[in-house]
């Protein structure tokens, strides 16, 4: 590169300390969350009460599968990805609630927040394919949808995984967790799902 | 656009001679750039190094405490690691970057997991070489961070450093 003239230096110096402006805004806007939560405001159900929105997605395998398909039954809706670590301790305690609360009309849909390539039809293959198989890695037994980044908008933006809903039979919202939660919460948003909260678990 | 990934260090230099409303290379409106940081590049603000030698430009960076972020060499294929996207003024060239080995952390539900990860000050290694001048270089950090219980999507964290080549 050529010596930069004053015009150039001027003009690296503005776009510099436009830079460092925005990259101070950035921290003093977002100092992020902290081990105690104190910098972020506790996660409130977006959908809480409300009749579950709405979707269509792809599987793993390509079928189309819809919540209107599960009328009647509760579902637990996990948003997750395949780089996110929380969601693979986590999915296996779905997987074994999943089991333990089927016959009583519990189904469970993850659905995959992996970015997608949606332009490079080649790399949007492999992608769709690294979710297929890290579900089977995970011996996920429900379905596993493929999120276009339409359908986690209306359920609030989801901007930390993984985020679980849990819609009853009626087809509402009835909890909703954001992190890694306790096993015994899970089970217990479960049992309000299925309109059985007062019971004990099945056996 | 050339893109180059230096074999063992997967750092991508996008070589672009860019004007200064145009767009960075990695800024592809997926909001990764402008959306809430963890991490924040610290310093330094401008170098001095000998014009057309190898100079190495130390990048610190800070983790937000209570959040760690994956090195850049995973224990796992599927997390997504740290890298150094850098846009390569005309007279200077980025590369290779050295990234420090990163620590063991394990969530509290899986203490035999072990990830690789970064947490709060760390120095990312820049090998620069430079033509006599002043040169901006513009790069972002690239990085997928998580607390105790969450992850968050990728994000890129904006770097600028002027360099001096004398």
């Amino acid at each position: 590169m050529a010596w930069a003239g004053v015009t150039n230096y001027k003009r690296r110096k503005q776009e510099q300390a436009k830079l460092k402006e925005i990259q101070s805004m950035l921290v003093q806007a977002a100092p992020g969350p902290s081990p105690s939560g104190e910098s972020d405001p506790p996660f409130k159900n977006p959908l809480a009460d409300k009749q579950a929105p709405a979707f269509t997605l792809r599987d793993t395998t390509g079928k189309k599968v819809s919540l209107a398909d599960y009328k009647g039954k509760a579902v637990i809706l996990d948003f997750w990805a395949t780089w996110c670590a929380p969601c693979k301790v986590e999915i296996p305690w779905l997987e074994k609630l999943h089991d333990q609360y089927a016959s009583q009309g519990l189904e469970v849909l993850g659905i995959s927040e992996d970015d997608l390539d949606l332009d490079d039809k080649a790399a949007l293959l492999k992608q769709k394919q690294e979710i297929a198989d890290s579900a089977m890695k995970l011996h996920i037994n429900y379905p596993v949808l493929i999120d276009d980044k339409e359908v986690s908008k209306p359920y609030g933006g989801i901007d930390a995984l993984p985020t679980t809903f849990f819609v009853d039979r009626n087809g509402k919202v009835v909890a909703a967790t954001v992190g890694l939660a306790d096993r015994d919460e899970i089970e217990a948003n479960i049992k309000k799902a299925l309109g059985n909260g007062e019971q004990k678990g099945a056996s | 656009m050339r893109i180059f990934p230096w074999i063992g260090y997967a750092i991508l230099a996008l070589a672009a001679a860019l004007a200064p409303a145009q767009k960075l290379p990695w800024e592809t409106n997926d909001g990764q750039s402008d959306a809430k940081q963890f991490v924040k590049f610290l310093y330094p603000e401008q170098v001095s190094v000998a014009a057309n030698q190898d100079s190495v430009v130390e990048l610190h960076f800070k983790v937000n405490p209570g959040l760690h972020i994956n090195s850049h060499t995973p224990h796992e294929k599927s997390f997504i690691p740290t890298q150094l996207l850098v846009a390569e003024p005309p007279g200077v060239t980025v590369g290779p970057v050295d990234f420090p080995a990163g620590a063991d952390f394990a969530l509290a539900a899986e203490p035999n997991e072990k990830l690789s990860v970064y947490t709060g000050e760390f120095i990312v290694r820049a090998h620069v070489k430079a033509k006599a001048g002043e040169h901006l270089i513009q790069a972002a950090l690239r990085y997928q961070a998580c607390d105790a219980t969450s992850c968050f999507p990728p994000r890129k964290a904006p770097v600028a450093v002027d360099v001096i080549a004398r």
